[in-house]
């Protein structure tokens, strides 16, 4: 099972941008940076400052992948798939929307906080602000490697689902209470795969997919999507 | 392409945990939608769901640890090579009640992998798998993502567990956004006011069927065909033509190599919200449009259950199949414009081997599988 990449964004506590316009990547600790709408869209999109921090950061990583990918304009939608991978998901916002529930008895129930009680929710709005008509769900996989949504990715592209995807990993990072032994990293990652490369300028590399699960790109296993992130930066690079 | 088998399916719902007891309940036209007394309902705009009975919290643990260990006793033995992948919208979201009300609670049975590291580890399974949230598509999406990695020859059986609750937290959320039904729901019923809650669990073992034949499992349906689209239109309300649907069903029935006329009956999302209805039958008309095919909804007998809905949907449909039956849509009297014939409150014989099972979700989303026929008695 194997695809081209052709596209990668990212907002982490470090850094935000994407791989063709030579962005530094770097997960790292550290608290996210409040995102703004000028920091992602050139025109103007009133209902962006409305999103819960989830989906502002999920969906502002999704935007500068499709921007690396130059998949960004659109005039018709497109059979364009999303997966993401998180481990806290919208668990921020689910006590922000209980807590303003319990106020009054359920009288403050908030529909709009409430709409983005799903972790699922941000692609939704991402699909909607770039016209994506592909499938699109959410994963929590063991570790919060990533590594599980670009399987589902190839396993995808391989059975016809997708010709083209976005597929990445989105998550807040501390939570208001401890429950892990390993704390999540904050940011989110997207990657822009594409089952043949139809614009092979735009073609960072190969992904693969082998038989017991082990990813490769371009020959190397990949072990994390930062990982890959910086393959992709190092492959942009060569080529100058 | 592999052929993908429905190996063992099994769900708990109000109406018992077993699938026969499902049905029965189903065939004789009772409704499980009742008074809640799980939370005050004082404030919301209905007062009514569908819960399981006996089912509470044990300690600080969350009704979905209860529920999930219910449904583990009713699997036949996996064997450990199988890949899990659970399905949830809210996984033990009680359990953040309590947090925020200063309840003593588990953590780690909020977060959305809960139940599947609790799957995981009480199966004992080797493999490492996922959990998938699609909001209400959640478990369908998790069935087509199994059957994808069977059907590729990546894996040769894959176990997809669902389960969703009725709590305060969804419960009031439907209420603000003014979903509920102050009456039980009655989908595609001209005097539909909304949906009702459900609650439930379901599992569907998915093997290849070289390794059921090899495991000697029954064959009680075999997934045929998978499709999903977003309507990329609006992030709670489903796009008024239904184009993300009809791509979903589309690609179902390409994927399954059949048409419109191999389809025997249609188990539909039906959650009795006005727009969901409206949006379901223009789509089933425009595609069925020669073929007067029965379509149902079982959300009035157990109320919407979230993500877990397309996992019990999909126990339904395959005693759907076996018993060549479509169940009656319980709620519905008065036909919805589109719904006339089609949807009836009585069960109904159907003729063919293929069934067509839809579901649709918050975020824009829809998924369909088509199953076709196995060969129990």
């Amino acid at each position: 099972m194997n695809a081209v990449i052709t596209g990668s964004g990212w907002v982490t506590p470090l850094t935000m941008g994407y791989v063709r316009n030579n962005n530094r990547f770097e997960m790292g600790a550290g608290k996210l940076p409040e995102i703004t709408r000028k920091d992602v869209f050139e025109e103007p999109r009133p209902h962006f400052g409305r999103l819960d921090r989830y989906s502002r950061l999920g969906v502002s990583a999704i935007a500068f992948a499709l921007k690396d990918a130059q998949l960004h304009r659109w005039t018709r939608k497109r059979p364009i798939g999303i997966i993401a991978s998180t481990v806290h998901g919208c668990l921020e916002t689910d006590i922000e929307y209980f807590n303003a529930t319990m106020t009054d008895g359920g009288r403050l129930a908030s529909p709009n906080l409430f709409a983005y009680t799903l972790p699922n929710s941000f692609l939704g709005e991402a699909a909607i602000f770039f016209g994506l008509t592909g499938t699109s769900f959410v994963i929590n996989e063991p570790s919060p490697s990533g590594i599980w949504c670009l399987r589902m990715a190839l396993i995808g592209i391989a059975n016809g689902q997708f010709e083209k995807l976005v597929c990445g990993m989105c998550d807040l990072g501390r939570l208001p209470f401890s429950c892990e032994s390993e704390e999540t990293p904050g940011g989110a990652l997207f990657f822009v795969i594409e089952k043949t490369p139809t614009r092979q300028h735009l073609v960072y590399g190969d992904l693969y997919l082998d038989n017991n699960g082990i990813l490769r790109f371009d020959d190397d296993e990949i072990k994390s999507l930062p990982i890959l992130a910086e393959k992709c930066l190092k492959a942009f690079s060569k080529r100058g | 392409m592999r052929d993908v088998w429905i190996a063992d399916a099994v769900a708990i719902t109000p109406f018992g945990e077993s699938r026969r007891q499902l049905w029965q309940a189903l065939l004789a036209g009772k409704s499980a939608i009742k008074p809640v007394w799980r939370f005050p309902v004082k404030n919301y705009h209905a007062g009514i769901a569908s819960c399981i009975e006996d089912l509470a919290s044990s300690g600080d643990r969350s009704m979905g640890h209860v529920l999930l260990q219910r449904l583990l006793q009713q699997l036949d033995p996996v064997s450990q090579d199988a890949l899990l992948i659970t399905a949830t919208t809210k996984s033990g979201i009680d359990n953040l009640e309590k947090v925020c009300r200063g309840y003593p609670a588990n953590i780690q049975d909020i977060m959305l992998s809960a139940i599947y590291e609790e799957l995981h580890n009480d199966l004992n399974l080797k493999q490492h798998g996922i959990n998938i949230s699609a909001s209400c598509a959640s478990s369908t999406i998790a069935i087509a993502q199994g059957a994808a990695m069977i059907a590729s020859s990546w894996t040769d059986a894959v176990l997809v567990c669902c389960m969703d609750l009725v709590t305060e937290f969804v419960f009031s959320g439907f209420s603000a956004l003014q979903a509920l039904s102050a009456t039980p729901c009655r989908p595609f019923d001209r005097d539909r006011s909304g949906l009702s809650m459900g609650e439930g669990a379901a599992a569907v073992l998915l093997m290849s069927k070289e390794r059921a034949k090899q495991e000697a499992r029954p064959h009680l349906a075999t997934i045929l065909g998978w499709g999903a689209a977003n309507d990329a239109g609006h992030i709670t309300a489903p796009d008024k033509d239904g184009s993300g649907l009809q791509q979903a069903i589309i690609q179902a029935m390409a994927a399954a190599k059949c048409n419109a006329f191999d389809i025997a009956a249609i188990s539909a999302h039906g959650t009795g919200t006005l727009y969901n209805d409206q949006m379901e039958l223009k789509v089933f008309n425009h595609i069925f449009a020669d073929h007067p095919l029965p379509i149902y909804s079982i959300k009035g007998a157990i109320g919407h259950t979230l993500g877990a809905a397309g996992g019990i949907e999909t126990v339904v449909g395959i005693q759907t199949l076996l018993e060549k039956t479509a169940p009656p849509t319980i709620g519905f009297s008065n036909p919805e414009k589109g719904a006339e014939g089609r949807v009836l409150s009585e069960p109904v014989d159907i003729s063919g081997n293929c069934l067509l099972a839809t579901n649709s979700g918050f975020g824009g989303i829809n998924a369909a599988i088509i199953l076709g026929e196995g060969s129990v008695s």
